[in-house]
């Protein structure tokens, strides 16, 4: 007995001494947050799954310098939770960069913390301008683009389509905020009227008051700055009050969870968000098929792309400085025309990605379809009111 | 000669106390695994069943006297912001549990002490939190700023206390469940003060030392929350003495005696109202002053922090504790906040567990982890 | 004058909500003076079980609405009323003589725990869930106001339930049990009345209205979340309190004060539904600080 317990002892110290060499690169921990639990997760997951993904397929790779090992933290897509997990992350030295948050919100409470304590942070999917233009902190980069790009479009679009009234509802976040602020002004300036606006919180439950106040200015499209879970409540109610007017949302409600908590109200919702569709982009179609191949349970949904290539991007940028915080912030402040899956990348001197290109989406037959390819743009359907 | 024995006796026994608990809490800190963190608890079980068989516990206890146990208390987490002196994280859960145990014993005042419910400790933790985002930015120094808090937060309180003195039992607990919810709601959908979106705040500053900024002491490189965890200790320290003044003088016996039997009390020429008052207020002022604390420590706050849930987890912690023990408080409020960040995995479940754990504890062992010590009569208290 | 009715809707439909969470309320507080705080999130775990309910039906490939309908609302009903017992038995019953904070933070933790195991052990729990809509959908637009089928439905189910308890309890033996123990225990155990079997019984009845509500509410809104309990729960608490405790016909009240609290809050301030819950729960306080034991309570008296 005692002979093969220790039999067993010198195999195993055998396999760990082969084992080494087999990993002997050194091991680079990135940060990964977003809201992975709670009504924004499926889009928090997805993103999670393409930075994953992003980080399987540099292992993979034999001329990879480093071994990269991702940090998952959950931001439940709230501001207290996000301050904390990023404190977290950047107090660890041996956490080396991050791709952070989904959610404006907790992506403009986090910047003072990345700075503080010295992480350089790529954003993969929050939109508020003021997360890059809002301080001069070198440590905040973002690859997607911001929401006033995202408004412009949607205004005219919209008004092309011979829209004319509004009634705008947006959470009270920031991220709400902005998009009632941006979308109004390109909206009026278009010719177009707001005939009211009404803030609420982002877990309100009973949007009855609103709606009724709203069905009384007669509006033909109903505005919706706000993530997913909210989106999903008023477009049900305003289906309940009686109220058919046609619903418009940003990028906040682009997810396949709306569609789901929706069922056939969702047809017709239209929504726009930046960056071209993955499908139609050169490296898409790679990320598509790689991602498939992993058989994650979620799809990378809208924002996965841009968290795939966030961290490509930052170990990319580690693979030549080496894992050292101060030397990647001081690469990432010189990315220029850098080749991504969404396109090439540049960071202006505030980290921001320059990105023109936006998409417009509309819900048909239970799926996000890109605005040119659908029926709605090619007049076979119409939507509410035209 | 006989003074100065005693003295070397208490010195001895607060060694005894302060050493054992020091190490534990510092291999509970360090520890990165979860066998790590499970070995530590299971060394600090047997090491108090040990002591508590032995009796070392409880000659320990009584040897160091109330000076003792404070310089013990003191010195145990100069010690551990020392040992941690550069590690942000450690640091930063360290001061939250300091801040913490001074929100609890604010609570213990008026529940424990007063026996008027309160399940509204985040709102009150709130108030003082939004009084110094609000002051903080101002011209004011932040000492004067956190005093704010605590007068803010007892202000605030004194609204609820008319209709608090006319309910008792559960109609007086929905008032403050009411007060706490509705004190989120106003803040979340108050744009003027943040909103969902929330406030940011600058760093603790006094006379000039900034709080934020790490920086080289005694050859050594401090990570500015070790300075945010030394002003949470002397906070905690003030706030113990405090409270424990409170309860051995002769405010303490009335407060016993409103709350075992306000009838009682009352006959024996007691004003039960002008002492649920005082305790309210107190309470409110010292959860208050954590809340102050706390906001700026973190630099951010939103009425997600200020859930119902969250005053729950603050009474829950009274109760664990042992509603009136003071040692039972300090260690439950240090299991409640700082296991949920070190057990990782159970990070997910740890409503769910913290929840049945209370549940259990309230049906099989009501009196808590340590159970309340019954007053000793004046005068032999030194004993 | 349209709008009118239209906010008059919204606010029976809550009330009416509001008052079904109040009655279990107000049953257990009758029975066993203590306030069973899990109740909100039993109304929940009843709209998950029958959604449960509802995709079991589906599977076994029944079409029909009105099958769908029974199978959600007996499936929420019984098993939030055998869960109710089981709270009942291990919760409150062994709690009776503790202070009533332990009590009252036993039932609450109690309640944390539920919500905890709907949100980490439902399928995809942690997100909120489409309920369907089984009722037909049929609407009337009168001018601004849009009058639905499946609102009066719910409305007259609900009232026949509300009224249904209240003969239980007038008119039935078991009632007589009731209410004889809500009155006086120990007389009522001398008289032979099974004391256990009737507060289990009356845990079971008023958890099964919760479950009720609970559909309702999904009904209603089309959705359900692990966390819609928790307020529904502290507003039914609320109402209860405001109609006095242990009154049946305070509790409906309570509800229905409640609900024309937060309508008129949202109609008459500016700010739309933003301050309704502030102002409700603001109004709730201010009546309790008037009368300390509710509208319709008896003045408790100091037993010395």
């Amino acid at each position: 007995m005692k002979r093969r317990a220790a039999l067993l002892l010198r195999l195993a110290c055998f396999l760990v001494l082969v084992a080494i060499p087999a990993s002997a690169k050194e091991t680079v921990k990135l940060a990964f947050i977003g809201p992975l639990t709670g009504g924004n997760s499926a889009i928090g997951l997805g993103g999670r799954n393409s930075a994953d993904l992003a980080v399987k397929l540099r292992n993979a790779d034999p001329t990879a310098k480093y071994q990269y090992e991702l940090v998952v933290l959950d931001d439940e897509c709230k501001p207290d939770t996000g301050v904390q997990v990023a404190t977290k992350a950047a107090a660890d030295r041996t956490i080396i960069a991050g791709v952070t948050h989904y959610c404006s919100v907790v992506a403009m409470a986090t910047v003072d913390t990345f700075h503080r304590l010295a992480l350089p942070t790529i954003v993969w999917g929050a939109v508020l301008p003021d997360i890059t233009y809002g301080h001069s902190y070198k440590e905040i980069h973002r690859v997607n683009g911001t929401m006033v790009n995202q408004n412009e479009t949607a205004a005219k679009l919209m008004l092309a389509q011979g829209f004319r009234r509004w009634v705008v509802i947006h959470d009270t976040t920031d991220y709400g905020k902005g998009h009632n602020k941006y979308f109004t002004q390109f909206v009026t300036a278009g010719g177009g009227q707001v005939l009211g606006t009404f803030g609420v919180t982002a877990d309100q439950q009973d949007f009855t008051a609103e709606l009724t106040q709203a069905k009384a200015r007669n509006p033909e499209v109903i505005f919706f700055g706000g993530l997913t879970p909210i989106g999903v409540r008023i477009r049900a109610q305003m289906d309940k009050l009686g109220l058919a007017a046609q619903f418009q949302g940003t990028s906040g409600i682009v997810s396949d969870d709306f569609i789901k908590g929706l069922g056939p109200l969702a047809e017709g919702v239209v929504a726009f968000r930046e960056g071209g569709p993955a499908e139609k982009l050169p490296g898409g179609k790679f990320f598509l098929e790689k991602y498939a191949e992993q058989k994650y349970a979620n799809s990378p949904e809208a924002y996965g792309p841009f968290a795939f290539a966030a961290a490509s991007l930052l170990m990319d940028t580690i693979e030549k400085v080496g894992p050292d915080r101060k030397k990647v912030l001081s690469a990432l402040g010189e990315v220029k025309g850098k080749d991504s899956i969404v396109g090439t990348i540049t960071f202006d001197d505030h980290g921001q990605n320059t990105v023109a290109a936006i998409t417009a989406y509309v819900v048909q037959d239970g799926k996000w379809v890109v605005w040119q390819d659908s029926e709605y743009a090619s007049g076979r359907r119409k939507l509410k009111g035209r | 000669m006989t003074a100065a024995r005693a003295r070397v006796r208490s010195a001895l026994a607060t060694l005894v106390l302060a050493v054992p608990c020091t190490l534990l809490l510092y291999g509970f800190l360090a520890a990165e695994s979860e066998g790590k963190v499970a070995l530590v608890l299971a060394g600090a079980t047997l090491a108090a069943a040990l002591g508590w068989r032995t009796g070392l516990l409880g000659w320990a206890v009584r040897a160091s006297g109330q000076g003792g146990l404070a310089l013990g208390f003191a010195l145990s987490g100069l010690a551990l912001v020392a040992a941690f002196h550069e590690d942000p994280f450690v640091l930063l859960l360290l001061a939250r549990a300091l801040i913490a145990l001074v929100a609890c014993l604010g609570l213990h005042v008026q529940l424990a002490d007063a026996g008027v419910p309160n399940f509204a400790g985040a709102a009150f933790f709130g108030v003082g939190g939004y009084t110094a985002a609000v002051l903080g930015k101002g011209a004011l120094p932040h000492a004067v700023v956190l005093l704010a808090c605590g007068a803010l937060a007892a202000a605030v309180g004194s609204v609820l206390l008319l209709p608090l003195l006319r309910t008792r039992g559960h109609y007086a607990a929905l008032i403050t469940i009411a007060f706490g919810l509705l004190f989120r709601t106003f803040f979340e959908v108050n744009e003027s003060l943040g909103g969902p979106q929330g406030l940011k705040l600058g760093g603790l500053e006094v006379l000039g030392f900034h709080f934020n900024d790490d920086r080289h002491v005694l050859g050594l490189e401090w990570s500015g929350y070790a300075f945010y965890a030394l002003a949470a200790l002397a906070l905690a320290l003030a706030a113990l003495s405090l409270v424990r003044r409170l309860e051995r003088s002769w405010l303490g016996l009335a407060l016993d005696a409103v709350r075992l039997d306000e009838t009682a009390a009352a006959c024996f020429g007691v004003e039960v109202a002008r002492w649920k008052i005082g305790a309210f207020t107190l309470g409110n002022a010292l959860i208050g002053v954590a809340g102050g604390l706390s906001a700026m420590m973190v630099g951010f706050i939103a009425p997600n922090n200020f859930t119902f849930q969250e005053s729950l987890v603050l009474v829950s912690i009274l109760l664990l504790g042992g509603l009136g023990n003071l040692a039972g408080l300090a260690v439950a409020t240090l299991i409640v906040v700082c296991l949920p960040e070190k057990l990782q995995p159970i990070q997910e479940y740890r409503y769910l567990l913290f929840s049945v754990l209370v549940v259990l504890v309230l049906v099989l062992r009501p009196a808590g982890l340590v159970r309340r010590t019954a007053r000793r009569s004046f005068g032999s208290a030194a004993a | 004058m349209d709008l009118l009715a239209q906010y008059l809707m919204n606010g029976v439909m809550l009330g009416l909500m509001y008052a079904l969470v109040a009655l279990g309320f107000t049953l257990f507080f009758g029975v066993l003076n203590v306030i069973q705080f899990a109740h909100g999130d039993v109304l929940t775990a009843g709209a998950f079980a029958g959604l449960a309910g509802y995709a079991l039906v589906v599977r076994a490939g029944v079409q029909a609405s009105l099958p769908q309908l029974l199978t959600v609302v007996l499936a929420a009903t019984l098993s939030m009323a055998v869960l109710g017992a089981v709270l009942g038995r291990t919760l409150v019953l062994p709690l009776k003589g503790a202070p009533a904070l332990n009590v009252l933070l036993a039932t609450l933790m109690g309640g944390t725990a539920l919500r905890e195991c709907i949100r980490l052990f439902y399928p995809g729990g942690s997100q909120p869930q489409r309920f369907p809509a089984l009722l037909p959908s049929t609407a009337w637009a009168l001018g601004r106001f849009t009058l639905r089928l499946d609102n009066l439905l719910m409305l007259a189910a609900g009232m026949a339930l509300v009224l249904g308890v209240s003969l239980l309890l007038q008119r039935t033996r078991t009632g007589l049990a009731i209410r004889a123990v809500a009155q006086d225990e120990e007389t009522a155990r001398t008289m032979g009345i099974d004391f256990r079997r009737v507060v289990l019984f009356t845990f079971a009845l008023g958890s099964a209205l919760a479950a009720f509500a609970g559909v309702m509410n999904g009904l209603y809104y089309n959705e359900v979340n692990f966390g819609s309990g928790l307020l529904l729960g502290v507003i039914g608490f609320s109402a209860a309190v405001v109609g006095g405790l242990g009154s049946l016909s305070g509790a409906v009240l309570g509800g229905f004060l409640f609900a024309g609290l937060q309508t008129l809050g949202a109609v008459v301030m500016p700010f739309a539904s933003a301050y309704k819950d502030v102002f409700a729960f603001g109004m709730v306080i201010l009546l309790l600080a008037w009368k300390p034991t509710g509208l319709i309570g008896e003045p408790l008296g100091e037993r010395v």
